[in-house]
């Protein structure tokens, strides 16, 4: 599996992109080696179009871009062949049972029929789809549309999944079984490219994000640098945290500050304490000078922000910033 | 399921026999289409069949019958497949536009041009297997049983039989899948199908009233088989008009997914 060992398997240089005369991607440039990647994007931010040129089925007309080290759209065939994609808006092959259109998009990516059939009965297994393989895909539960749609991705065992809107139409319960399933198939090695709307699928999943707006980049790195714009940084509530436990930590080698915390109103409510912490190491050492100033300690919290809203903050000031650039 | 290692792209032929063999899987699934196959079985039942009562008919009264029904069977056969072809061509892209497909093809190693070569084969396969296997086995009937035929004439029966049905084969395909391609429903796929059969004959008609160009594919095909056999005036106007049907519905099929083929 050459896309593991963190090394990039998605490089975009500068990438313009325009369908129909109107510019959808502009200047995209990342590089992503995370394990599970969250494309998100408002409607018409591009992420789709982005799919299509990662596959080397949409042409850039700028910039450079790069699938498992494979030059694109060079190398498409090679990249379809070792990507599995599960689209959105397509449907499953018609006019058979599930197990012929999961059989035959095996075929499609190369395999013998006879290995084709035997990968797509393991690929049904394996996402727990029973007896219903052999009916006609025509009468199936959005679920288990879903679920089909993703063995047919997984058929011929792909090392890179790309994975459009794989939760959508999917009741709660549905959800979490799938995601589940993706999640899996992480740990077992593959890369997944998540295109979705659903933020919590995002952080259910993925270790990196690319966030698209308007066609340009808003983000692109880890989740944890998103959600915790403080990089390390932790809060600590409780009795006795004064300025001589912040002078020990300050000779304990933490960065450390105290500062009040506030209500909406700007009344202080109470005095907590800053400080960095890059590991269990920092974490001990700020134990240790707690312990030896007799401090309670009532609360103790990472300063991060929920996905939801770093992404929103990110959003807004990449519009900021278009709208900015364009006046 | 990691056991699987890495693959190689799959070539062409691999990719095109994948989809004209599930086409075919799934055309001799349905019920018009088995009708239809059933149909075109007919002929050469009843050639064998009046062959065999000719052949003891001589050799009960020693007369010679110099009758040779095989360009009538040719004609007349030339009916079922061509609706065999209507009957399992028209739906074939039309149904994948209708479905969103097309773009799974395109996130798999296939390139539009094997999807529409992979669909045209589906129908001109069984077209051109119909039009040739009975007439073989009828050459070798009649110089092994009847033996009114001899070896030579037998092969040279069979080279212009081979002729014909891949020019028909590919011609009719062309215009079946090819009207598959211009829209999204079968049905609106089958008139404009049927309007490729009758416009151009209409055309060829009203420009020589006397002695038109066989410019709609029913009449190529008619006039190729005539032709084969020594009784037509237009045969390769016949066969470059089938072989142009057959070339103008690949292009379709391919142009027009490959405007589809995007997410």
């Amino acid at each position: 599996m050459s896309a593991s060992n963190g090394k990039p398997w998605i490089e975009l240089d500068g990438v313009d992109l325009a369908r129909g005369g109107r510019p959808v991607l502009r200047g995209v440039s990342a590089t992503l080696s995370g394990r599970a990647i969250g494309l998100v994007g408002a409607n018409g931010a591009g992420k789709s179009t982005l799919i299509g040129a990662l596959l080397g089925v949409l042409r850039a007309q700028r910039g450079r871009i790069r699938v498992m080290g494979l030059e694109l759209p060079q190398h498409a065939l090679e990249v379809r062949t070792r990507a599995g994609v599960m689209a959105e808006q397509a449907g499953i092959f018609p006019g058979g049972s599930g197990v012929d259109a999961v059989a035959y998009a095996g075929q499609l990516n190369g395999l013998p029929r006879r290995e084709a059939l035997r990968r797509a009965h393991r690929a049904l297994d394996a996402l727990g789809v029973g007896e219903e393989r052999y009916r006609a895909t025509d009468g199936y539960s959005t679920g288990m549309r879903q679920r089909c749609k993703l063995a047919m991705s997984l058929c011929h065992d792909p090392e890179v999944l790309i994975l459009d809107e794989p939760t959508v139409g999917l009741d709660p319960a549905g959800r979490i079984q799938l995601l589940t399933l993706i999640r899996g198939l992480a740990e077992e090695g593959r890369r997944i490219l998540l295109s979705t709307h659903v933020l919590h699928d995002a952080e259910f999943l993925c270790d990196e994000m690319l966030l698209l707006e308007s066609g340009t980049v808003a983000y692109a790195g880890p989740v944890a640098t998103l959600v915790d714009p403080g990089a390390g940084s932790m809060i600590a509530e409780g009795e006795g945290l004064d300025l001589a436990v912040v002078e020990s930590l300050l000779a304990a080698g933490l960065d450390a500050r105290l500062e009040e915390a506030r209500t909406r109103t700007g009344s202080v409510t109470a005095t907590r304490l800053r400080f960095l912490s890059h590991g269990d190491t920092d974490l001990t050492r700020f134990w240790a000078v707690v312990a030896r100033h007799g401090a309670e300690v009532r609360r103790l919290r990472r300063d991060s922000v929920s996905l939801e809203d770093a992404v929103l903050t990110v959003m807004d000031g990449a519009r900021e910033r278009s709208r900015g650039g364009r006046s | 399921m990691s056991e699987l290692a890495m693959h190689p792209v799959p070539g062409a032929r691999q990719v095109v026999a994948a989809i004209t063999r599930r086409e075919l899987v799934l055309a001799s699934k349905r019920k018009l289409v088995r009708l239809l196959f059933l149909f075109s079985t007919l002929p050469p039942i009843l050639l064998t069949i009046i062959l065999l009562v000719r052949n003891l008919a001589e050799q009960a009264t020693g007369a010679h019958l110099p009758w040779d029904p095989l360009l009538q069977f040719l004609q007349f056969q030339s009916l079922p497949v061509g609706l065999l072809v209507l009957g399992i061509g028209t739906p074939l892209v039309a149904r994948d536009r209708a479905e969103d497909v097309l773009f799974l093809y395109a996130t798999r190693p296939v390139l539009p041009w094997y999807y529409a070569l992979g669909r045209m084969l589906a129908v001109a396969l069984p077209a051109g297997g119909l039009l040739l296997a009975p007439g073989v086995l009828i050459a070798i009937l009649r110089v092994g049983i009847t033996a009114d035929l001899g070896v030579g004439e037998a092969l040279e029966l069979i080279g212009k039989l081979t002729v014909v049905s891949v020019l028909t084969a590919w011609g009719l395909a062309g215009v079946s899948v090819g009207a598959s391609a211009g829209t999204r429903r079968a049905r609106w796929a089958m008139l404009l199908a049927l309007l490729c059969f009758a416009v151009p004959d209409l055309i060829a008609k009203s420009i020589s009233h006397r002695d038109p160009w066989p410019l709609g594919p029913g009449s190529a095909v008619s006039e190729m088989i005539a032709s084969a056999f020594s009784r037509g005036d237009h045969g390769l106007i016949a066969a470059v008009v089938l072989l142009a049907y057959g070339c103008a519905g690949f292009w379709i099929i391919t142009m027009r997914v490959r405007g589809e083929m995007t997410p």
